[in-house]
């Protein structure tokens, strides 16, 4: 194969061990800062729609639809907000609390939009950083189609429940538990099928 | 094949007496000493990737009877086992099983990944996680100077690059830096079916070239890369300005590449009955040329593509006609023909050649 190449034993080993090391503490750093951000990120409870597909890395997976995963923008709703965005790049989404935590888009940004405070009936909006799939601006005169990715879309569930869940689901409303870091990055904590809480407790 | 080859001609030059004994002893040591990894060597590397495979489907089974803190304390201790593995085999001199120890770990660092995401459902962008595994096998590969784990580094950024330009369906130039960097470390390590690797990677990138760039229609700047590579390739050859000893590798997926920009201009797109007739033409003298210095450098994998690609490019003209049937039909006449006084320039050429050793 190649060049016959001699390192020392003891360099070796040391090389081995620098390899495991580095790999496990990138492994470590994502637990630990996933860990920190559903620990202490702000918990929103959101409405979702469920569809079930399956990964071929990491088994059966529900995707569930956010009101953000398809924004419309008109003209007059978000002015030019829209100019900065482009597929692949970044999109930071401004949502509004409703009744019953149903939540809508309020703005639509390319960076991370002045945060606004709790408002007079004491709800505060939330600002979720995603990535834009697709910006499509001939959909329709004055207006804009954007679709976009969080990182909260698929819940992974243990191989075979899957379709227990969707059937679930289907007549069922579910909700999804979302942690919110300061730099708008989310993360699943759970879900709340029929009203009842499915959560993960803390890894440690 | 080659040592099965040498060792006729071996017998032959032996008995003619242009190599002695010894000398011809010394050849067949050396012949012994090189011979690839070995049965063994192969089957270590295949069993590290069955075993890969099956601790990919643990996680992808999402087992809930193992608490997820085991679970990834598991793969942890899978991963440091495999290196501890791999170094008592390279301390033994084992090099390709410590090699396939190697691997294993590298593909398990791929599956922790896998398993994080699932445990925290991370979705996000599902290429990063492929990014994180690639630059893992890559620095493992150079640290470790284990070509399996760059052999998969390189496969890693072939797939990251895939999964981003479905996403965008448009190009994902970030490839070349993946590329660039494990193609550094197989020159590095000289290794050379790592030179194939990364030449089969390059090639692929630079043919969807033609199919995304300019709404899908960019095939001319394909050919033109290739052939301008394989123009570099033959000077750097010709000169003896190949360092790196790649020059014929890197000619033959230059060609490759050329080749399948000019079958997508004939056939892809629509051309008129001019411009066909004039890129077949173009794409046979191409072909010719690369039969004909594959014959000269003999280099026998580009004889092999000169001879494959042109029956590809004869069979595709035929069933795609170059206008009517009975242009098709006067257009191989004509090539035919220049190709049979072609024939006879090059046998005269050799007699010529045998002539002139005879009388000097």
């Amino acid at each position: 194969m190649s060049q016959a190449i001699t390192i020392p034993k003891r360099t070796m080993w040391a090389l081995l061990a620098l390899v495991a090391l580095m790999q496990t503490v990138a492994l470590a750093y994502v637990v630990y800062s996933r860990d920190q951000l559903l620990k202490h990120g702000r918990e929103i409870v959101m409405q979702v729609t469920p569809v079930d597909p399956r990964d071929i890395f990491r088994g059966d997976y529900v995707i569930l639809g956010f009101p953000m995963s398809r924004i419309e923008i008109t003209g007059e709703k978000f002015g030019a907000l829209s100019e900065g965005l482009e597929s692949g790049g970044e999109i930071y989404v401004t949502m509004t609390p409703g009744n019953d935590n149903e939540w809508s888009v309020a703005k639509v940004s390319a960076t991370y939009p002045k945060e606004n405070g709790p408002k007079e009936n004491g709800t505060r909006d939330a600002v979720l950083k995603g990535r834009v799939e697709s910006v499509d601006r001939n959909a329709a005169p004055d207006k804009t189609w954007v679709s976009a990715r969080y990182g909260v879309e698929s819940y992974f569930v243990p191989e075979g429940t899957g379709k227990v869940l969707e059937q679930q689901v289907s007549d069922k409303k579910i909700q999804a538990i979302l942690a919110v870091g300061p730099d708008g990055t989310a993360a699943t904590k759970g879900l709340i099928v029929g009203g009842e809480r499915h959560v993960a407790p803390p890894l440690f | 094949m080659y040592r099965r080859h040498v060792e006729r001609d071996l017998e032959r030059w032996a008995g003619a007496g242009w190599v002695t004994p010894s000398g011809a002893a010394k050849i067949r040591e050396d012949l012994a000493n090189s011979r690839g990894i070995g049965l063994a060597g192969v089957l270590s590397i295949l069993a590290s990737v069955l075993l890969a495979f099956g601790v990919f489907s643990f996680v992808a089974a999402h087992w809930d009877e193992m608490p997820r803190l085991l679970r990834l304390a598991l793969l942890f201790a899978l991963l440091w086992a495999g290196y501890a593995a791999a170094g008592v085999l390279f301390a033994r001199h084992m090099r390709t099983f410590g090699d396939a120890a190697v691997l294993f770990s590298v593909a398990v660092f791929g599956a922790s990944i896998a398993l994080i995401s699932q445990m925290f459902h991370i979705d996000g962008n599902p290429p990063d996680g492929v990014y994180a595994w690639w630059i893992g096998a890559l620095v493992a590969g150079v640290l470790l100077r284990s070509n399996p784990a760059l052999a998969l580094a390189m496969v890693l950024v072939c797939v990251w690059t895939a999964m981003e330009m479905g996403q965008r369906q448009r190009v994902y130039w970030p490839f070349l830096i993946g590329w660039a960097a494990v193609t550094a470390a197989y020159l590095w390590q000289r290794w050379r079916p790592g030179a194939h690797l990364s030449g089969l990677a390059l090639s692929l990138f630079v043919i969807s070239l033609g199919y995304v760039l300019n709404k899908g229609h960019e095939h001319q700047l394909v050919v033109g890369l290739g052939l301008a590579t394989a123009f570099t390739a033959v000077v750097a050859e010709r000169s003896g300005k190949d360092w790196t000893g790649f020059a014929p590798v890197v000619l033959g997926y230059a060609i490759v590449t050329a080749l399948a920009g000019l079958l997508a201009l004939q056939f892809y797109e629509s051309p008129s009955r001019d411009t066909l007739m004039l890129l077949a033409a173009a794409t046979l003298a191409l072909l010719l040329a690369v039969i004909w210095y594959g014959q000269k450098t003999g280099n026998r994998g580009l004889l092999w593509l000169g001879y494959i690609g042109f029956s590809i490019e004869t069979l595709a003209i035929y069933f795609n006609l170059v206008g009517t049937m009975l242009s098709t039909s006067a257009f191989f006449l004509i090539v035919g023909l220049i190709v049979a006084v072609l024939a006879l320039m090059a046998l005269r050429l050799h007699r010529r050649g045998l002539n002139a050793e005879m009388t000097s």
